[in-house]
């Protein structure tokens, strides 16, 4: 619940306050938001199973949001950052789906 | 949140913090549970499954009251009560940070179009498409304000030979009688109480004006213009069929030392007229105004040959 209230604030905080974000971030921030989406949606996968583990959530949101914008950054530095941002948004949009499928499955058995 | 329930509550939790393996295991088992009995009471809700955990807080009975436990009531469990764990905090802190870059991440995309979110390579692209864009704007700039000066010199020299013409067709108007004139000249009064003066010495004395540089010339109020006629008539004489009576002033521009002494030659045109037992004043001055005008004829058939 108090998971569920911080993505509310945030959100909210967000719209409201209209942080800047350094301009050197920009590009990775849309790349880092999917990767973080891909953590929740494990996270919430592995409640449902029973497993969840505040330690691995954290390790896996951050290392999938570092590791995401440091392929891009890599990417960018290799000329081919458009097509690997691309890669990287089709993988983990299918972890996504798995996972969105796992979940649908527990809460509506279907 | 009730007071009384938080050990167990962290019972639990550790339970799960500690036996991942053994929490993998036993959801196996959960899936085997459903698929044979997909009807299994989700009725003892979360409760009494959390105090059980929490009271034997060992993996036997995890094992035992586990199969009960679906998806469903742990994401119940999982959202009320609230539950201020350090787990929860910890991923409240992380969705607080995702949501935060939701919301950025939304709101730039949608403030200014794909420029802040744009790779180093968009963006030169689109200063290049900028750069040559501007490159044709100024190219179109500078003809158009070469244009714009073109026209405007032209218009000038429109004005220039406008003015130039209405001067000129001012000048006409003087010679032609359509236009008033003033300046400096003579008026020349004949008084004849006698009758004496006819169209012939009228005539004369025009003539002898013009010859002297006259260059506007009235009779009492008919403009005396290259086209003019004078008729005899009874008690007078008719210029351009206007019948003039006596006395006959004639204002004339001109210059007046030479047209003075025109009219006073011996055997001028005063000695005539008073030969005719009328009296001939000239008098000087630097202003008369010839203002009697003649209407403007257009041509019927001559047209500018120009």
């Amino acid at each position: 619940m108090i998971a569920v209230l911080g993505l509310v604030v945030g959100v909210v905080v967000g719209l409201v306050v209209r942080p800047v974000v350094p301009s050197g971030f920009e590009p990775y921030l849309p790349i880092a938001v999917v990767a973080a989406l891909d953590a929740v949606f494990g996270g919430l996968r592995a409640m449902l199973d029973g497993i969840f583990d505040d330690k691995v959530f954290v390790v896996s949101f951050l290392s999938n949001v570092v590791v995401a914008a440091l392929i891009v950054f890599l990417g960018d530095k290799l000329g081919v950052g458009a097509q690997l941002s691309t890669g990287v948004v089709v993988v983990l949009g299918i972890r996504i789906f798995s996972n969105a499928a796992a979940i649908r499955r527990h809460v509506f058995r279907a | 949140m009730s007071s009384g329930r938080e050990p167990g509550m962290t019972e639990e939790h550790h339970h799960h913090r500690h036996e991942p393996k053994h929490e993998r295991h036993e959801h196996r088992h959960d899936h085997k549970h459903d698929g044979r009995a997909p009807q299994e009471p989700a009725g003892p809700a979360a409760e009494p499954e959390d105090e059980a955990a929490g009271a034997s807080a060992g993996p036997a009975a995890a094992q035992d009251k586990a199969p009960a436990v679906t998806g469903r009531q742990r994401l119940k469990a999982g959202l009320w009560p609230p539950r201020l764990t350090r787990a929860q905090l910890i991923v409240a802190l992380l969705l607080f940070v995702l949501g935060l870059g939701l919301a950025i991440q939304v709101r730039t995309t949608s403030d200014n179009g794909t420029l802040r979110g744009a790779r180093q390579e968009d963006l030169v692209r689109i200063l290049t498409e900028l750069d040559n864009r501007s490159q044709r704007l100024q190219d179109e700039k500078r003809g158009l304000e070469s244009q714009r000066s073109e026209l405007e010199t032209s218009s000038d020299q429109a004005a220039e030979a406008l003015k130039q013409t209405r001067q000129k067709a001012r000048e006409l108007g003087v010679l032609a009688g359509t236009e008033a004139a003033q300046g400096p000249g003579i008026t020349l009064t004949i008084t004849d109480p006698h009758g004496g003066v006819e169209s012939d010495s009228l005539l004369d004395t025009v003539q002898e004006l013009r010859a002297a540089g006259a260059e506007a010339i009235q009779i009492n109020n008919v403009r005396v213009v290259a086209g003019t006629y004078f008729t005899d008539s009874g008690s007078g004489v008719r210029i351009d069929g206007h019948q003039v009576a006596q006395p006959y002033v004639v204002k004339v521009i001109g210059n007046p030392p030479d047209l003075e002494p025109a009219l006073n030659i011996p055997g001028g045109v005063v000695q005539t007229l008073e030969k005719e037992q009328a009296t001939a004043d000239v008098v000087r001055s630097q202003k008369i105004t010839v203002d009697a005008l003649r209407p403007q004829k257009q041509p019927d058939y001559a047209r500018s040959s120009q």
